[in-house]
């Protein structure tokens, strides 16, 4: 979390390789992301890292089903395998009667569950979003990363998120502030002790304190 | 402030946007550029053309005379109106043999004053026996400055005839103005082809008359060349001159009528002389002839006499012979006469002889006892006498010594001695004494006796003598009448001998008469021969030279009858449009303008909806700032005003630039590539043509300000609220395709998106269509003009027309003459076949339209088929000239507006009118004609075909050979004219080679036209969807699929854009062929298969090109700032 032009956003695009860091690496796995050049950075794209944008990002002449095949349909997968999990996905995620439809035609907080899909259908190993819940109602927004945090938990997959929303950020089980491109605190939810009531209470502390602007510290 | 904030906003926008600007502002140029650049190179061309008219004073009109012209013409077309200079030339086509081949040289006088020429080596001739040749035919030939060349007239007639002298040298090589080209137009000599010209000074002529004249007229230099103003300057006066032509030709005729009279009086002064002559001859000779006959006869007569002369001569010598046998006779009798008595007297003479003999030897006898007797006597009286003789000497002895003993004076001694000498002499003495007494006297005695003796015998003796010589005496008479007999006889002999010997003269004379006579004979008779001879010879003479006077007589009539028919003089009065390629040019001007019609405009079309978009996708663009202008209280106008001035200061830039540039930039390149083509004309004339630029200016700025205001104007009555927001994106939809799950389900929903994309963009997909089908158009307008033309000629000569040769023959050649071209072409080799035909040039018309075209009356309706192939242009289905046929071709059948079964009416300009039915129509690319049988003709004209034509083909192709037997055939009297069809396809050659320039310039256009479409359209379209293209990116993509999902639009836009441009160039092809082809053409309307291949392939390689510059483009979309663009 952090203010706008904290440079969260921009930590986000460094780790998803859209944009290169002038210093430093970007380890995964023990590999250098930063370093990918060509295929193997597109192969890291495609498969290694999911990737959620605040305003969804779908493709407008393709239906929902295809939009959440694309990443894979490109690599000339199974396609039934896919299709299986796709309607998987979409069961999971609860739209299997919008998979006909074009983005246009459904609700926004649809789009960001199909843009999940689409984001979540390669099995990545980590998903970035960012601000996934900035265009969306609070209940669409719950509802998602309700989904989301479901999703991750069954496929192992870690959920890198950039918020604004002390409510989204309750889901996450780690949260690092950073103000002014640097890590200035962190939280870590104790789980299960720890309600995610709580744990959102404690995240809404750190925000007062940083929206203060203060440079205080807890 | 409100207008400065405006105004700064507006350069801003301008700075910030220079790519767009600059886009727009070229492709205005370029459209512009090329509309008016193209438009003016038709005026260009022509103005170009005449300023080279200009320069060179080349003629407006030239007017050749039937009969020739005189200084009296020039006079009249000098006072003509409108006239301004007539200058008069001679022209004559001769032939020169170039390495054996007789090349046609159009041998023309200089003129002073009009069609220049331009020295290119050596100088102009300067007199008389000096010449300038075509430098083309200088080059191609090898001819050197200094060569002298001989020429030859090609027919019976002399050089020397034309010219003073048939060999000239050549001092100089150069062009003419009357030749722009490489042609050399057409000659009735030779080849029938003409090579070169030879320019001479006009005193090299010995014509009686002009044989041209050349006519400027006045006020049309000021004029162009090829626009109806000037031809209608020109054809004014050539109606005035054609007005003054009747009575001009008339004086002409009279003029020569009078001259031939002349003649003809004089030659009939002369013939009349001759008859004088020939008849004063033939009586010269006549008399000849009868003195001759005179002669002979007189001849005759001597010889007759000479005949009885010798007759009675030999009658006389005969009457002599027998004379002379008599006396012959008389003389043998004669000679035995005297033998018998010869040998009487021969015995009595040798009795007597005997009896002589016997006395005479009694005598002799006698007479020597005699003469004994007296020899015994005289002996004894010698040696009496000697003793007397020694005693008187022993005495004197005696005495003598006594004397001296006497004389005592001796010596004692001696005196003893002589004392007994004498005494014994003395005692001698008185011894002999005595006896010698005695002896004396016996001897006295003796001599008595003897004495007696001797005259006894000689008295016997003398009687004896005188008793033989009586006897001898008559034996001599006897003998001495013998002699006298015999002496007779041989004169008498001797006599005959001589009156023989006149015989023989008298003979020998005779038959040299005879000879003589002989000889005279055959003198005679040869004599005889040579005046019979002369006799023939003369009746001969005298036959010719009546048959002579007959002739001329027979000549003056009929050059009377000449006269009578000799016609008034025609006057042809011929603009430049009788110059080789002037019309030529002219057509290509005006095919540089139906170019010009089409192709710019559709180039036009694409750069002002290039501009269109590229406004509406700026004014699109900035919504939000409009719509905080229009927040901020901004009036419509204002804020429209910057993007109207936008797009008005781009449009008018460019147009300025396009029109500056485009103007000068393809005249020059269109003008200079046809002087490919006319290579004599280096002129180029390109001034500006205002008008071409304002229209197209004023419609580039007219669309795209109209463009800006709709877009704008779309804008601006939105709510200020609307537009500060992104527009709503389109809605993804489903395609018609869709509907067809058969296709759909087999599509990867890449390609699902790909056509979904296609439809949803619908200006992108149109305008890239319209760009790629119309760069493919342009293309398969370039080659298939080419095809089109290309094929002319194949299809003409090889599919329909199947011959290689025609020759024209000469009609008013007598028959023999005429029959000599096909007789040997029927016996030549190489050629495999022959027809006659009948060819005729006639007016076809069909309401109020009119067309000539070319009777066509094959002589033979079975071998027309070998020759000639009707059908149908469309079903290729063919069909026979029968009967009953009157077959029409295509194109003057279009052009009349006749079908099949229509009513034509047949006019052939001399009187003959007559309806016909079209019975079909058939395809035909050169020319126009009206196939019919001779049936028909028959119906025409009451009779027969006359042939005035022959079609010939080869056997096996080969030029030389052609060219060989043309130049065979053209030597005959009777052919006037053969005609290749292989010429007329070198001729679509050098069509072609102008036309490659055009197709090279619609090629580049056509490429320049792809590449700024689709580089523009696909700039557009990754500008639009840069989000799109960075979302996939971030998903995942490879730069190739990425790449891809944007080709793949693409390629499919191509191929629907070829596909198009295919249907369309094809439209637009048949459009510019029939705006481009002449009247008496007709153009395939075929576009080759590799013309569509070639056209498909630069297409897709242009869009290729263009694509793979995008692709450097597509791997540099910033995805972060691409996702950024809306917060």
């Amino acid at each position: 979390m952090g203010s706008s032009g904290s440079g969260k956003t921009t930590l986000l695009n460094c780790i998803a390789t859209m944009v290169k860091p002038t210093e430093g690496k970007i380890l995964l796995n023990g590999e250098d992301v930063s370093a990918f050049k060509g295929e193997k950075l597109a192969q890291f794209r495609g498969k290694e890292i999911g990737y959620l944008f605040q305003d969804f990002e779908l493709l407008d002449n393709l239906t929902v089903e295809e939009n959440i095949l694309l990443p894979i349909a490109i690599r000339g997968e199974n396609q039934e395998q896919a299709e299986r999990k796709c309607r998987e996905l979409a069961e999971y995620l609860d739209m299997q009667d919008i998979l006909d439809k074009f983005p246009s035609q459904i609700s926004g907080g649809q789009k960001q569950r199909v843009a999940a899909a689409r984001a979540l259908i390669s099995q990545p190993k980590i998903l970035l979003a960012d601000e996934p819940t900035g265009a969306l109602d609070s209940r669409s927004a719950k509802k998602l990363l309700e989904k989301i945090k479901g999703v991750c938990e069954d496929f192992k997959t870690t959920v890198m998120m950039v918020t604004h929303d002390a409510n989204a950020a309750s889901y996450c089980s780690r949260i690092l502030f950073i103000q002014d491109g640097v890590i200035f605190h962190e939280l870590r939810r104790q789980i299960p002790e720890e309600s995610q009531h709580d744990f959102y209470l404690r995240i809404l502390e750190v925000t007062a304190a940083l929206g203060g602007g203060s440079a205080n510290v807890l | 402030m409100k207008k400065r904030a405006i105004k700064k906003d507006f350069y801003v926008e301008i700075r910030k946007s220079l790519g767009r600007f600059l886009s727009i502002f070229f492709i205005v140029a370029m459209g512009v550029a090329f509309f008016s650049g193209i438009r003016a190179s038709e005026p260009d061309m022509r103005y170009s053309g005449d300023a080279y008219f200009d320069r060179n004073h080349v003629m407006d009109l030239r007017v050749i005379g039937s009969l020739g012209l005189t200084e009296k013409d020039v006079e009249a077309l000098e006072e003509t109106e409108g006239v301004e200079d007539v200058e008069p030339g001679y022209s004559k086509d001769l032939l020169l043999n170039v390495e054996g081949n007789y090349k046609v040289l159009h041998v023309a006088s200089i003129l002073d004053s009009m069609n220049k020429y331009t020295v290119e080596e050596g100088r102009m001739p300067e007199k008389s026996g000096e010449c300038l040749m075509d430098g083309d035919f200088l080059k191609a030939h090898g001819f050197k400055i200094g060569d002298k060349i001989t020429l030859s007239s090609g027919t019976k007639d002399a050089v020397t005839d034309t010219l003073k002298s048939d060999t000239f040298e050549i001092v100089g090589s150069g062009s003419n103005s009357t030749y722009f080209t490489y042609a050399r137009g057409s000659s009735t000599v030779g080849n029938g082809e003409v090579s070169g010209f030879l320019g001479v000074l006009p005193e090299d002529f010995k014509l009686e008359a002009y044989t041209e004249c050349y006519v400027s007229v006045k006020d049309a230099k000021p004029l162009v060349a090829f626009t109806s103003q000037y031809d209608a300057k020109v054809e004014k006066v050539q109606k005035n001159i054609e007005k003054i032509a009747e009575e001009q030709g008339k004086r002409r005729a009279d003029e020569i009528r009078d001259e031939a009279r002349r003649k003809l009086s004089n030659a009939q002064e002369e013939l009349e002389e001759g008859k004088k002559e020939a008849e004063e001859k033939l009586t010269e000779a006549k008399q000849q002839i009868d003195d001759g006959t005179r002669q002979i006869q007189e001849g005759k007569e001597q010889l007759e006499k000479a005949n009885e002369d010798l007759k009675s001569g030999r009658n006389e010598l005969y009457a002599s012979q027998k004379k002379i046998d008599g006396a012959k006779r008389e003389i043998s009798n004669g000679w035995s006469q005297y033998n018998t008595a010869k040998k009487e007297f021969d015995v009595q003479e040798s009795a007597f002889q005997e009896k002589y003999l016997a006395g005479m030897e009694e005598i002799r006898k006698g007479e020597e006892e005699l003469t004994k007797a007296w020899e015994s006597f005289h002996s004894q009286e010698a040696e009496y006498n000697k003793g007397v003789g020694e005693l008187a000497q022993a005495k004197e002895l005696l005495e003598k010594l006594l004397e001296s003993l006497e004389s005592g004076s001796l010596p004692l001694e001696q005196v003893a001695e002589i004392q007994a000498q004498a005494d014994g002499l003395k005692a001698q003495i008185a011894e002999k004494e005595p006896v010698l007494q005695a002896a004396g006297q016996q001897i006295e005695s003796a001599r008595a006796v003897l004495n007696q003796k001797q005259q006894e015998a000689d008295i016997q003796f003398s009687e004896a003598r005188q008793q033989l010589e009586q006897g001898r005496a008559t034996i001599e008479s006897g003998q001495k009448q013998l002699e006298a007999t015999r002496q007779k006889l041989i004169s008498s002999e001797e006599q005959a001998k001589k009156g023989e010997e006149q015989i023989h003269v008298g003979w020998s004379k005779i038959h040299a008469g005879e000879k003589q006579k002989a000889e005279s004979e055959a003198l005679l008779v040869e004599n005889e021969k040579k005046l019979a001879q002369a006799q023939e010879e003369y009746d001969q003479g005298k036959e010719e030279a009546e048959q002579e006077i007959y002739d001329g007589e027979e000549k003056i009539k009929e050059a009377q009858l000449e006269i009578n028919k000799i016609e008034n003089a025609q006057w042809y009065v011929q603009d430049r449009s009788v110059l080789p390629e002037y019309v030529g040019f002219g057509d290509n001007a005006n095919r540089i303008r139906a170019i010009a019609k089409v192709f710019p405009i559709l180039f036009f079309i694409v750069a002002a909806l290039i501009s269109l978009t590229t406004m509406t996708r700026m004014v699109e663009e900035q919504r939000t700032q409009i719509g905080t202008l229009k927040a901020l209280g901004y009036g419509k106008l204002s804020i429209a005003g910057k993007y109207l001035n936008y797009a008005i200061l781009a449009t008018v830039g460019g147009s300025i630039f396009g029109v500056l540039f485009g103007e000068k930039f393809f005249p020059y390149i269109i003008v200079n590539a046809y002087k490919i083509m006319y290579t004599h004309v280096p002129d180029v004339v390109i001034p500006y043509n205002w008008e071409y630029g304002i229209v197209a200016a004023g419609t580039a700025i007219l669309c795209t300000g109209f463009a800006t205001f709709f877009a704008c104007y779309k804008e601006l009555a939105s709510q200020p609220a609307v537009l500060m927001r992104p527009p709503a994106p389109k809605q993804g939809k489903r395609v018609f395709l869709e509907k067809i799950p058969f296709i759909w389900k087999h599509l990867s929903f890449i390609w699902k998106s790909t056509i979904r994309n296609l439809i949803r963009y619908k200006k992108r997909f149109f305008m890239t269509v319209f760009g790629i089908g119309g760069c493919m158009a342009l293309m398969i307008v370039g080659f298939g003009l080419r095809d089109s033309i290309f094929a002319i000629g194949k299809l003409q000569y090889g599919e329909l027309q199947l011959y290689d040769g025609m020759v024209i023959l000469n009609t008013e050649a007598v028959e023999e003459d005429r029959q000599e071209p096909m007789e040997y072409l029927s016996g030549e080799k190489a050629v495999s076949d022959t027809m006659e035909g009948y060819l005729k040039r006639v007016k076809i018309v069909k309401g109020n339209e009119k067309q000539e075209a070319y009777l066509s009356v094959p002589s033979d309706l079975e071998k027309v088929k070998k020759f000639q192939v009707f059908r149908n242009r469309m079903s290729k289905q063919e069909f026979q000239l029968e009967q009953d046929s009157v077959i029409l071709t295509e194109k003057v059948a279009k052009l009349l507006g006749v079908k099949k079964g229509d009513w034509i009416t047949f006019d052939d300009q001399d009187e003959k009118k007559m309806k016909l039915q079209i019975t079909d129509i058939c395809e035909n690319y050169m020319e126009h004609y009206l196939y019919v049988s001779p049936e028909i003709y028959r119906e025409i004209y009451g009779e027969k075909i006359e042939p005035n034509t022959i079609y010939f083909k080869m056997k096996d192709f080969n030029e030389k050979k052609l060219k060989e037997i043309g130049e065979n055939v053209l030597s005959k009297r009777g052919a006037l004219n053969v005609t290749y069809t292989d010429n007329i396809q070198s001729q679509l050659d050098d069509m072609l080679e102008s036309l490659d320039v055009v197709i090279v310039v619609l090629i580049i256009s056509a490429g320049l036209l792809a590449f700024v479409v689709l580089y523009n359209l696909n700039n557009i379209n990754i500008t639009e969807r840069k989000r799109e293209l960075a979302t996939i990116k971030v998903l995942g993509f490879y730069d190739k699929e990425v790449s891809a999902y944007v080709f793949r639009e693409n390629i499919l836009l191509t191929i629907i854009g070829v596909m198009v441009g295919a249907v369309l160039g094809s439209i637009l092809h048949r459009f510019v062929i029939v705006t481009v082809e002449i009247d008496s053409v007709m153009f395939t309307r075929i576009i080759g298969n590799l013309s569509f291949l070639l056209s498909a392939a630069f297409t897709c390689l242009f869009s290729f090109l263009v694509n793979a510059v995008m692709y450097f483009k597509l791997k540099k979309i910033d995805m972060v700032e691409s996702l950024k663009s809306i917060e």
